[in-house]
C-alpha cells in the first residue's frame, strides 16, 4: 500500500513534472541540432528533461521520506487580489487612473473576510486622487488620469 | 590602493551632484517607507519600487536604486526591533536581541547602533569594492565561454546551497528560471520559442510582472492569510536615540567583527545578508563572556549582525559588477534593473563606462549616509506608520505594484502575466519551493545558453572542453565538491541547524 509521506514534495514533484513536460511538448518542434551546432531546442529541451527528472524524483521520494504537509490554500485572498489586478488593467483601458485605482481598492478589500465598506470607500477615493497626484502630476508618468482623458 | 582612491574620487565627482543626491534621498526614504511595513522584506520592497527608477538616466537610476536597497534593509531592521516582525530572514537575527532591547526601553539605542553599525560597515564595504573589484575584473578578462559557463553553474549551485530550504527544490526552481529565461525570440536564429502565440512574449518574459508577481503580490496574499495581529509598537522619539557610553563600549568590537565577516561572506555567490547576519550572531554568542545574555537584549547581538548584513549587502555587488554574476535575489533585481537600463553587468562596465561603475560605488556610500542622516531623525514618523492597520495598507501597496508595471508598459496583458506569476509563486511556495532561485536562473538563462553554444562550437562539440581548460576545470571541481558536501549527511544536518532560527 502506497502512502504519501511528504505531501509538499509530492505537490512539488507534480508541479516540476508538469513544467518539464510542458517544456518538452511545447518545444518538440524546435531543432535539437548537435553539440557542435546547437539548435534552438538544444538547451531548452535538456533543461525540460532535467526539470521533469527532478519532478519524478521528488514525487517518488515523497512516498519514502516523510516531510511537511501542504498548508491549506486560502482562495479568498488569492482570488480577490488577482481580480483586483485584472480589473485595474481592464478599467485603465477606458476610465483613467483615478477610477481604476478606486476599483482596485474596492475589489482588493474583498480579500479580507470582514470588509468595512465605509472605510474602504473613503480609502478608494483617497487612493484614486493620491495616485493621480503622485504618479501623473508628480512623477509625470504617461497615462490617462481621468475618465475621458 | 592609490588607484582605488583616485577612482573613488572620480566616482564621487559624478555621483555627488545635487540631482543625484536628491535621487539617493528619495530612494532611501521610499525604501524605508515600504521596508518598514511589517512583514515586507527588502526583496518585495525593491521589486515594487523598481519601476520608479526606469525613467531616469542610468547612473541616477542606479543611485536611486541603491538608496531604495539600503532604505529597505534599514526599514526591515526598524520593524524587527520595534514590533518583532521580521520582513525577511536576515532580520530574524535582529529581532532576537533588538526587540528585547526595545521592550526594556532601549529601542532608541538598538536603532542607533543598527544604523551606525550599518553605516560603518557600508563605508568599509565600499572601500572593499574599490580595492578588490578591479582585481577580480582583471581575472575575469582571461575568461572565455567555457569558463563563464562553469562559473555560472558554480554560482547558481552555491546560491542554492547557501539559501534556505530544500536543495533539490531550489535546483528545480533554478532550472525552471533558466527555461523561463529562454522564452522569446532566439537571438541567433530569430526562432520564437515558447511564446504560445502571445506577441507580448516575443521579446521574452517581462522582468517586472515576474518579480512583482512572485515577490510583491505573493507577499501581500501571504500577509492576508494571517489574521490581523494587534501590533503593539514600542514608541520611540529622536531624542531617545543616542546610545550610552556603555552601549558604545559594548558594540564597537562586534560591529568591527561583523563588518569583516560580512564583507568576506558577501563576496561568495549565494552569500549576502542572510548568511552574514546568522554567522555574526553565532560568532558573537560564541566568544561572549556570558552567552546567556543573548536573546535577552544583548546589544552585541544587534551591532554584530546589523553590521555584518550591511557589509555583505555591499560586497555582494562585487561578483555582479565584475563577473556579471548575481549572487543573491537582491543582486538579481539590481542586474535586472541594469539590463533594463541597457547595461550588461560584468567586467566590461568597468572599462567602457568607468564613470558608471565608480559612480555607483560612490553612490552606495551616499546611500548609506542618507540612511543615517535622514532616517534617524524621521524615526518618529516610521513608528507611526507601523501602527497603520494592514487592511488600509495592502490596497495601497497593491496599487503601487500595479501602477509600477502599467507605467512602464500600458498593456493589460502584463497585468494578466503578473497574476499568472503571482499564482505560480503562491502555489510553489505551498509546496516549499521559493521563487528567489528562479529569478537568478531567469537572468542567467540566455547567457548560459550562449556560453554553452560558443564553448561547444569552440571544441567542435566535445564536452571535454569544460574540463581540459584549467580555470573551467577548477570551477567545475568546486561544483562537484559542493554536490558531495550536500550529499554528506553530517554537513546536511549542520546546515539545517544553522537555518533553524530562520524559519
Amino acid at each position: 500500500m502506497l502512502r504519501v509521506k511528504s505531501p509538499q514534495n509530492l505537490g512539488a514533484g507534480f508541479a516540476f513534472g508538469a513544467l518539464g513536460l510542458a517544456g518538452l511538448v511545447l518545444g518538440r518542434d524546435l531543432p535539437f541540432g548537435s553539440a557542435a551546432r546547437m539548435g534552438t531546442g538544444f538547451f531548452p529541451l535538456i533543461l525540460s528533461g532535467l526539470i521533469l527528472a527532478i519532478g519524478i524524483w521528488l514525487a517518488l521520494s515523497s512516498l519514502v521520506v516523510s516531510g511537511e504537509r501542504i498548508e491549506r490554500m486560502q482562495w479568498r485572498p488569492v482570488t480577490f487580489v488577482s481580480l483586483a489586478i485584472l480589473a485595474f488593467g481592464f478599467v485603465m483601458t477606458f476610465a483613467g487612473l483615478a477610477v481604476s485605482a478606486a476599483a482596485l481598492t474596492l475589489i482588493a478589500a474583498l480579500a479580507r473576510r470582514e470588509t468595512r465598506w465605509g472605510e474602504t470607500s473613503i480609502l478608494a477615493i483617497v487612493l484614486g486622487l493620491f495616485s493621480v497626484a503622485l504618479f501623473i502630476y508628480g512623477l509625470g508618468q504617461a497615462m490617462p488620469a481621468w475618465w475621458g482623458d | 590602493m592609490m588607484d582605488a582612491l583616485s577612482n573613488l574620487s572620480m566616482g564621487f565627482a559624478v555621483a555627488a551632484t545635487w540631482q543625484n543626491i536628491g535621487f539617493a534621498l528619495i530612494g532611501c526614504m521610499l525604501g524605508t517607507l515600504i521596508g518598514v511595513l511589517p512583514g515586507i522584506g527588502p526583496i518585495p520592497t525593491i521589486a515594487m519600487l523598481l519601476p520608479l527608477t526606469f525613467g531616469l538616466d542610468p547612473l541616477s537610476s542606479l543611485i536611486m536604486l541603491a538608496g531604495i536597497y539600503y532604505g529597505a534593509q534599514y526599514g526591515g531592521s526598524t520593524s524587527s526591533i520595534l514590533v518583532n516582525m521580521p520582513g525577511e530572514a536576515s532580520s530574524v537575527v535582529t529581532c532576537m536581541d533588538g526587540h528585547q532591547m526595545a521592550r526594556q526601553g532601549r529601542a532608541g539605542a538598538a536603532l542607533a547602533v543598527a544604523a551606525l553599525g550599518s553605516f560603518f560597515a557600508g563605508c568599509v564595504g565600499t572601500l572593499f569594492i574599490a580595492a578588490f573589484g578591479p582585481a577580480l575584473a582583471d581575472v575575469s578578462q582571461r575568461f572565455n565561454s567555457p569558463e563563464y559557463f562553469s562559473l555560472m553553474a558554480l554560482g547558481l549551485l552555491m546560491a542554492v546551497v547557501l539559501a534556505q530550504g530544500s536543495v533539490i527544490k531550489a535546483i528545480g526552481m533554478v532550472l525552471v528560471g533558466l527555461l523561463f529565461g529562454l522564452v522569446g525570440t532566439d537571438a541567433n536564429t530569430g526562432t520564437a520559442r515558447y511564446t504560445l502565440g502571445i506577441s507580448e512574449l516575443w521579446d521574452g518574459i517581462d522582468f517586472l510582472p515576474m518579480v512583482i508577481g512572485v515577490f510583491g503580490i505573493v507577499e501581500i496574499i501571504r500577509n492576508l492569510e494571517q489574521p490581523e495581529l494587534h501590533r503593539t509598537s514600542v514608541s520611540t522619539r529622536f531624542k531617545d536615540l543616542w546610545p550610552s557610553r556603555k552601549d558604545f563600549a559594548q558594540s564597537w568590537k562586534p560591529a568591527l567583527r561583523g563588518t569583516g565577516l560580512g564583507a568576506i561572506l558577501g563576496i561568495l555567490p549565494g552569500g549576502g545578508a542572510v548568511l552574514a547576519s546568522f554567522a555574526s550572531y553565532t560568532l558573537e554568542k560564541k566568544i561572549a563572556r556570558d552567552p546567556s545574555r543573548f536573546g535577552k537584549g544583548a546589544i552585541e547581538g544587534v551591532a554584530g549582525p546589523e553590521s555584518a548584513n550591511n557589509a555583505a549587502a555591499q560586497t555582494s555587488f562585487i561578483p555582479l559588477l565584475t563577473l556579471g554574476l548575481p549572487s543573491n535575489p537582491i543582486m538579481a533585481l539590481m542586474m535586472g534593473a541594469m539590463i533594463i537600463q541597457g547595461i550588461q553587468p560584468g567586467s566590461a562596465v568597468m572599462t567602457t563606462r568607468p564613470d558608471l561603475f565608480w559612480g555607483m560605488v560612490a553612490s552606495m556610500w551616499i546611500g548609506n549616509m542618507m540612511l543615517v542622516i535622514i532616517n534617524l531623525p524621521m524615526i518618529g514618523l516610521w513608528v507611526k506608520l507601523l501602527t497603520v492597520p494592514y487592511r488600509l495598507l495592502y490596497p495601497a501597496i497593491l496599487l503601487f505594484c500595479v501602477i509600477g508595471i502599467y507605467g512602464v508598459n500600458s498593456n493589460w496583458v502584463l497585468m494578466a502575466m503578473t497574476v499568472v506569476f503571482a499564482l505560480f509563486g503562491y502555489i510553489m511556495s505551498r509546496f516549499g519551493c521559493e521563487a528567489a532561485p528562479m529569478i537568478l536562473g531567469f537572468l542567467l538563462g540566455p547567457m548560459m545558453e550562449e556560453n554553452l553554444r560558443r564553448s561547444l562550437v569552440l571544441s567542435r562539440g566535445d564536452p571535454m572542453v569544460f574540463v581540459t581548460r584549467p580555470i573551467s576545470a577548477f570551477l567545475l571541481f568546486l561544483c562537484v565538491l559542493l554536490v558531495l558536501v550536500i550529499i554528506l549527511p553530517t554537513v546536511r544536518k549542520s546546515r539545517e541547524e544553522a537555518f533553524q532560527g530562520g524559519d
